[in-house]
């Protein structure tokens, strides 16, 4: 059954295939005066020892689970480059689980919504933050107006930080409810 | 957690693991176990429904019934108070209650125990006895404790083992219960909860004026903003039943349906009865989603208008403080600037609190300081989030965060590699504190409390004793710790109320000056002066008391927890004798079912297969989230069942074919039959971080474009029978039934 897994899960690049690959690439670090394509070129030492120059380490806490692990993040020019294990955290002590290790590509993931969306006649639409936020808020005020504020329920996060957790639990105050709810319940 | 994970490792001889499977959600604290395995010979106990990864790794597993958690801890004291071996010395001195429990116990046979429970009667005796002789032993739990219809007496029943045993407030000991999201814990504090204003302070209105007075607002302001005041005072709609709220198919209590939704990085697929909240996103007049990723609610819901998405930035493009499940808060950095047009969760806040007109009122408090012993505008811009976390630091008392400043944490983790892992202790320039000064951390010079209600250390050093909350007496009996427990280095000796403006002269036999006395707030809990904190550390006390824990809530339903058999029981015969409570009349707006829906019918004839849900290593909550990872969805490419090849074969199923489960309110999954032997034939177990697919109907073409998740599926919480805790309304996950027929 693992096997069969195996195989659905590398659909174009099979177990032998990839040795080859890997064999290739072994022998390019053994030898670097092959000849290489003309969009390649074999790093020179300097860029082995720092790909990234004038990056920074930013320190930051892993979020997905409670565990609290470090985590080290390489920024080069307002980009994450890298993701480094946090070898002297006093929780992971250079652990991460399969999912934290992989919080760089989550966080830049292809799926992410890119920008304000609405849907219209049953189609999904882009849309500008001030339209966006004109409607939404024209929306609530109306129903408000209609029933009070109980109309309204927020479901607030288990992901935002402290500040903005305390932050939300006074907006639903402010906003005159207490149907507000997060998922410490499930 | 009273403890934390490397205390685990210090210290423990026993863990003790109920209902958690940290080997899939949570591989670094299993790690923290297995360094417990490996240094100190530690014995790992795993009971769960599932031979888990975890139980994998057990020296003891015990594979239990669902939903009789309750009974199995009764049948393990039973041993224990029949052969003597509880802790006479502290149950007499720090525990009230206890003899109700005892004879509680004294009904929980082995025999009985093993016919409730599944498990044998030697391994209950086996088990019972080595944790009676091996201390410190931990308790360690998770969602499988909590998710129940009786999952309030579960998360009770198992602290008092630890009381039993006298393994509070020691090393090695405690309950670490270990919590799901990153700041879950941190959410939890600050109350983004239907029930209370945060900090736990409840909803009444001596509450309610504190609040209005920290965040600089009007009190009258504040309760003009609600439909009336009564609504101000009562509990608002649960995540687990806000739909009743739109569909009000149940009887409600609200001053108004519930028309509009709005949710911000909430997970909705991660909830039971989907078919229903299904129903409710087609009905509501507003839908607005705000998540980095497609909420799946976008995907569950067939409306065509009045919905919305806003692109919301991750933690990792903003800056603040997150609370680990131990306690301890880690200042988490910018990494880079928010991506794509996402906007900080803050930031859309601010927006619509000024669109809605409350944003001065909103923001006040972050140009507040307390000056002078008052609460008062000093200046005219804020900082986010250095000025957020001081006003918490200022207000929330009951928990301790006074010691919370921007200033501290960050430096905590400038110089993370400075803490001792096992103890939390700073070393060098961070010697004297703890590791993110797990709370409470009374003020801004206290090291926080690694380990709750240890009375052999200091007040100033982060012991403590249990709190008094519960009044001075019940039944005539002291609430107040035996004068033998004397907090260390305390100026009181014995157990101490916990201290407000009227008691605190007699109490720690001071004098107060008028002035003080002027300024001071009513009681520990509201004093933003400060003097009550600044008085208690002085004398080596706790603001809050030394109190006795008790074991008997004589508020619940249950003042002691007892078994009651899950709402769809695999044990009609069990039914009779261990019945559900009664159905409940409005708890938070809606009336909720129990004793009614278990016996409406005999539900195990029609559905005959125990329901389990579980989790799997590269997902998380609703998982959305890793699903949109290449690497991590590609270890689950579809929505499966665990099944036993003999449950299977019944069926003619086998490995890898399509199955349909249908539940007792009448919906069903369609989901792949993958044979493991990590269930028995009784019980199959589900993942449940799939959504993407509903009742066999693919729903891809919901996403917007570019946004579908690498992988799809059914959710479990489709066929998540019907069930809610009677305080919490949690929804029963783990306990409940299903139908299977080959697809």
């Amino acid at each position: 059954m693992i096997e069969k897994m195996r195989d659905k899960m590398t659909p174009r690049i099979g177990r032998r295939s990839f040795l080859k690959m890997a064999a290739v690439g072994a022998g390019v670090g053994a030898a670097a005066s092959l000849p290489l394509g003309r969009s390649l070129r074999a790093a020179t030492a300097a860029e082995v020892k720092e790909p990234f120059p004038g990056s920074k380490r930013v320190k930051t806490i892993c979020s997905i689970c409670s565990a609290g692990c470090g985590m080290i993040a390489e920024v080069q020019n307002g980009v994450w480059v890298r993701q480094d294990v946090a070898q002297d955290h006093p929780i992971s002590e250079g652990s991460h689980c399969c999912k934290g290790i992989d919080q760089i590509d989550l966080i830049k993931s292809k799926q992410r919504l890119k920008f304000p969306m609405k849907k219209e006649n049953g189609q999904w639409k882009r849309i500008g933050w001030d339209q966006a936020v004109d409607e939404i808020s024209g929306k609530m005020l109306a129903l408000r107006k209609e029933n009070g504020p109980d109309m309204a329920m927020f479901l607030g996060s288990a992901k935002f930080n402290l500040q903005q957790a305390y932050y939300f639990r006074k907006f639903a105050a402010m906003w005159g409810t207490n149907n507000i709810d997060h998922v410490a319940r499930i | 957690m009273t403890n934390h994970f490397g205390d685990v490792v210090g210290h423990s001889k026993v863990i003790f693991i109920i209902g958690a499977n940290s080997a899939a959600a949570n591989p670094i604290g299993m790690k923290h176990f297995l360094q417990a395995k490996d240094r100190n010979n530690a014995q790992l106990i795993v009971v769960d429904p599932v031979f888990t990864k975890t139980a994998a790794k057990a020296d003891h597993f015990l594979r239990i019934r669902t939903g009789t958690d309750v009974a199995l801890v009764y049948g393990l004291m039973h041993v224990i108070f029949k052969n003597g071996w509880e802790d006479k010395e502290f149950i007499k001195t720090r525990v009230y209650g206890m003899d109700e429990i005892k004879a509680e116990a004294m009904k929980w046979t082995p025999e009985l125990t093993a016919d409730v429970t599944g498990i044998p009667a030697e391994q209950i005796v086996q088990i019972a006895t080595i944790l009676a002789k091996t201390k410190p032993a931990t308790v360690v739990w998770a969602l499988g404790i909590t998710q129940h219809s009786t999952g309030t007496s579960n998360t009770r029943i198992l602290p008092i083992l630890q009381l039993v045993l006298g393994n509070m407030g020691k090393n090695g000991g405690g309950c670490n219960i270990i919590r799901g999201h990153d700041n879950v814990q941190g959410s939890t504090d600050m109350c983004c909860l239907a029930d209370s204003l945060s900090g736990y302070y409840g909803l009444a209105e001596g509450s309610w004026k504190y609040f209005a007075k920290s965040w600089g607002v009007d009190y009258e302001w504040l309760k003009g903003r609600f439909a009336a005041p009564e609504w101000m005072q009562a509990k608002g709609f649960s995540l687990a039943k806000w739909w009743q709220g739109v569909l009000q198919e149940e009887t409600t209590y609200s001053s108004s349906p519930v028309r509009a939704l709005w949710v911000q990085g909430n997970g909705i697929t991660s909830m039971s009865q989907q078919v229903k909240i299904q129903e409710a996103l087609d009905k509501l007049d507003l839908v607005v989603l705000v998540d980095p990723f497609v909420n799946e609610a976008a995907v569950l819901t067939n409306r065509k208008d009045d919905m919305y998405l806003l692109p919301a930035a991750t933690q990792f493009e903003t800056e603040g403080s997150v609370t680990a499940t131990n306690r301890t808060s880690q200042w988490r950095s910018k990494v880079v600037d928010p991506l794509y047009e996402s906007k900080t969760d803050h930031d859309i806040m601010f927006l619509f609190a000024e669109r809605f007109g409350f944003y001065d009122e909103y923001t006040r408090a972050m140009k507040m300081a307390v000056k002078d012993r008052e609460l008062q505008p000093v200046k005219e811009e804020f900082v986010w989030p250095d000025d957020a976390c001081r006003e918490i630091a200022r207000t929330i008392k009951t928990i301790g965060l006074g010691g919370w400043t921007p200033e501290r944490l960050r430096k905590h983790q400038e110089n993370w590699h400075m803490f001792d892992p096992l103890t939390l202790e700073g070393k060098g320039p961070m010697k004297g504190e703890y590791y993110g000064l797990p709370w409470p951390s009374w003020d801004e010079n206290h090291p926080g409390s690694p380990v709750l209600y240890d009375v052999n250390t200091p007040v100033t050093a982060g012991g403590m004793g249990f709190r008094n909350r519960f009044g001075l007496e019940h039944d005539g009996v002291s609430q107040l710790a035996d004068p033998s427990v004397s907090v260390k280095d305390s100026k009181i000796a014995g157990g101490y109320p916990e201290i407000t403006k009227d008691n605190i002269e007699q109490v720690l036999g001071i004098t107060l000056t008028a002035a003080e006395k002027e300024k001071m707030g009513a009681n520990w809990k509201v004093d933003l002066s400060g003097i009550i904190n600044e008085k208690c550390l002085a004398a080596g006390v706790a603001p809050y008391g030394n109190a006795r824990a008790r074991v008997k809530v004589w508020q619940f339903p249950d003042p002691i927890p007892k078994h009651r058999e899950p709402i769809h029981s695999s044990r009609p015969d069990l039914v009779e004798r261990f019945p559900s409570y009664d159905d409940q009349k409005n708890n938070f707006r809606v009336d909720v079912k129990f004793v009614s829906e278990q016996k409406a019918q005999e539900w195990v004839k029609d559905f005959p297969t125990m329901l389990v849900s579980m989790r799997v290593v590269n997902l998380s909550g609703a998982g959305m989230l890793e699903r949109t990872s290449k690497y991590l969805s590609h270890l689950t490419p579809e929505m499966f069942a665990n099944i036993h090849p003999d449950l299977a074969l019944q069926y003619g199923l086998r490995d890898g074919d399509m199955m349909w489960l249908h539940a007792p309110q009448g919906t069903k999954i369609r989901v792949k039959a993958q044979y493991s032997l990590t269930v028995t034939p009784d019980r199959i177990a589900l993942p449940y971080n799939f959504a993407g697919v509903m009742q066999g109907v693919d729903l891809s073409d919901n996403y917007p474009e570019g946004t579908k998740p690498y992988t799809i599926g059914e959710s479990s919480n489709t066929i998540t029978n019907y069930g809610f805790d009677i305080i919490t309304q949690i929804p029963e996950y783990n306990a409940g039934l299903c139908r299977i027929e080959k697809a």
